[in-house]
């Protein structure tokens, strides 16, 4: 039996702002209904490469390749995957319910009571049920993530990319976002992309990773996460797993 | 209390004694008395800095203390601390020393006031082209929503013709009203030196009808909505919004700005209709109370000068007007990137250019009236 085809291929990407690069050579895979994290410290191009991964921006060199989609950048109408953006990103001005319909009622024509009935059933997954007519200025930040996830859901879409799932939430938030991470992957099999730092968040949800690196504006460790921690011999990587001192200068070029 | 920084000096060797408090408060007296030590310490071969007579020193006065055996090392002189006077100030200073980045040199700003136009007009083709590319890329977006008509947020439209109409009618009417008042009021003291007081209705219907009520009611939306959308798109921009947009699939420019510029083109022409009614009443007043003119008189005299050339001429570039501010404080609200300032200076350039563009659009469609000899 042949092996399946990974879900998303990058293969040789350069992303950068003009002159400037903040990643060149950059290859990797993800492989179908698995929980793929991008790591790396601040700055090292972690969003960059997510806003490339969801076609906001072209990459200056290499290929994206999203297993049904293609080049993301290039699709027209529905979207194959959805995102949770760093602050949630629901539009401030619609009720929960209304943000979650908008996806459903512009791209399928499902209408009235399935169309309410459909976004109370993703508002239930994601434990917002009572909250469907506030709007997102009511709620709180790790609501408004987990509504954010809600809407990325509506579509049915196999894949999500999460942005920082839990920056600046409390730690019982966050954990419990990470669990309803891993109920969409194991559960209902969706291939989950996430962009973060969070130590306890990765060893928790992440079956793979990438480590990047903005020195060496790339990719300097991929594998399990648990693993790396354990048995990686590289400093950088080794200090981003234990939250060791890593070189205190700040001088870029020493 | 005094700050000193004393340096004595034995041939080659010179031994730098700081005195009294290195730290924030005294900052300017220590900036002082490093460069006099430093003017004094020229030619010495090594240096060692005595703490022993430091009262204070918080971070501060170490990195003052640092950056100065910095430089002196970097003249070729060897420059020590002796630490067992002091070991925490040697500690602080050490750290200052060891932590200190070496940035290759970054570009100076130009200042000066040449640079400075240069430096605009060099961004000007980037601002062109950014403007061609928005106005293209809208463009396109009205026949693709012609053939998808979901793809347009038309259920804001009831909400932004409330907004950028109804709600702005009060401040348009006013401004409007105001207007006619000045003409008629410019007329009387004008046209009165000839005796031609009778000609005030004539002057107020051409002059509001053609020019100001277009121009004053675009000005004002302008400053109103102008303001109003480029701050609404550009606090979405800013907080994701256009990004979840654009990652489910959406278009902004049809989604946002087709809806914002509908809204603009339907009520802007109606805003300009009901000013010019209010403006023939403010000339009607003026005209009354200041001359013997009766109203039956002057309004007689009105309906005789309104004509359909005069109203079209005036109402036909509303929606010129109302687009070029649409798509200015859309295409701003969508440019910005950065934060809660970015939202700040973005309105702000939108409002300006919006007054501006339809001032010139007016001032074109003047000059094309009066070639066509219209």
């Amino acid at each position: 039996m042949p092996a399946p085809k990974p879900h998303i291929t990058v293969e040789d990407l350069r992303i950068g702002w003009g002159t400037r690069v903040l990643l060149e050579h950059t290859t990797f895979q993800v492989e179908r209904g698995t929980i793929f994290a991008i790591l790396g410290g601040s700055g090292c191009g972690k969003s960059s490469l997510l806003r490339h991964l969801i076609g906001l921006v072209q990459p200056q060199a290499g290929r994206i390749d999203i297993d049904g989609v293609g080049d993301p950048s290039r699709y027209e109408g529905a979207p194959p995957f959805g995102v949770l953006f760093q602050s949630g990103a629901l539009f401030s001005s619609m009720t929960l319910a209304e943000n979650l319909s908008l996806p459903l009622t512009t791209w399928t024509r499902i209408r009235g009571a399935t169309a309410r009935e459909l976004v109370h059933a993703k508002l239930d997954l994601v434990g917002l049920g009572a909250f469907a007519e506030h709007l997102p200025g009511e709620i709180s930040g790790g609501m408004k993530k987990r509504a954010g996830i809600a809407r990325a859901l509506m579509l049915e879409a196999d894949l999500l990319f999460f942005d920082e799932p839990s920056a600046g939430l409390d730690p019982i938030s966050a954990v419990e976002l990470d669990q309803l991470i891993l109920t969409l992957s194991r559960d209902l099999g969706i291939t989950v992309v996430i962009v973060t730092h969070e130590l306890p968040s990765i060893f928790l949800v992440a079956d793979n990773c990438i480590v990047l690196d903005k020195v060496a504006k790339g990719i300097v460790a991929r594998g399990d996460p648990r693993k790396l921690r354990d048995e990686s011999e590289i400093p950088f990587v080794h200090a981003f797993f234990t939250r060791s001192s890593y070189g205190v200068s700040t001088n870029p070029g020493g | 209390m005094s700050v000193a920084l004393r340096a004595d000096r034995e041939g080659d060797h010179a031994t730098l004694v700081p005195i009294g408090s290195f730290d924030l408060t005294h900052a300017t007296a220590v900036t002082q008395e490093v460069k006099k030590a430093e003017a004094s310490l020229s030619g010495s071969c090594s240096v060692d800095v005595d703490l022993g007579q430091l009262d204070r020193i918080d971070g501060t006065g170490a990195v003052l203390l640092a950056r100065l055996l910095d430089r002196l090392e970097a003249d070729g002189c060897r420059a020590s601390i002796v630490e067992g006077n002091n070991p925490e100030a040697a500690r602080l200073i050490a750290l200052y020393r060891e932590r200190r980045a070496v940035l290759p040199a970054t570009e100076t700003r130009a200042t000066g006031a040449l640079p400075r136009i240069g430096a605009l007009v060099s961004q000007l083709p980037r601002k062109a082209n950014n403007a061609f590319d928005f106005i293209g890329r809208c463009a396109i977006a009205v026949p693709r929503a012609a053939a998808t008509p979901s793809s347009v947020d038309w259920r804001s439209l009831p909400r932004l013709v409330q907004e950028i109409g109804a709600d702005a009618l009060p401040v348009t009417s006013a401004a409007n009203l105001l207007v006619g008042v000045i003409i008629g009021l410019l007329g009387i003291s004008q046209l009165g030196r000839f005796g031609a007081i009778t000609y005030v209705p004539d002057l107020v219907v051409v002059a509001h009808f053609r020019e100001l009520g277009p121009l004053v009611t675009a000005i004002v939306v302008a400053g109103r909505s102008g303001a109003g959308l480029a701050s609404e798109i550009a606090t979405m921009k800013v907080s994701e919004e256009i990004d979840a947009l654009r990652s489910m699939g959406f278009d902004p420019v049809r989604w946002l700005v087709l809806p914002r510029c509908f809204a603009l083109a339907i009520t802007v022409p109606l805003l300009t209709w009901v000013g010019d009614v209010l403006a023939l009443v403010g000339g009607l007043a003026a005209t009354v109370v200041m001359t013997d003119m009766t109203p039956h008189a002057y309004i007689q005299a009105t309906a005789n000068a309104i004509t359909a050339s005069h109203l079209l001429t005036g109402l036909i570039k509303c929606p010129f007007l109302a687009l070029a501010i649409g798509l200015i404080a859309c295409g701003q609200g969508l440019l910005t990137s950065g934060g809660a300032a970015a939202v700040g200076a973005r309105t702000t350039t939108a409002v300006v250019l919006a007054i501006f563009s339809t001032i010139v659009i007016s001032a074109v469609f003047t000059l094309f009236f009066a070639l066509m000899g219209i």
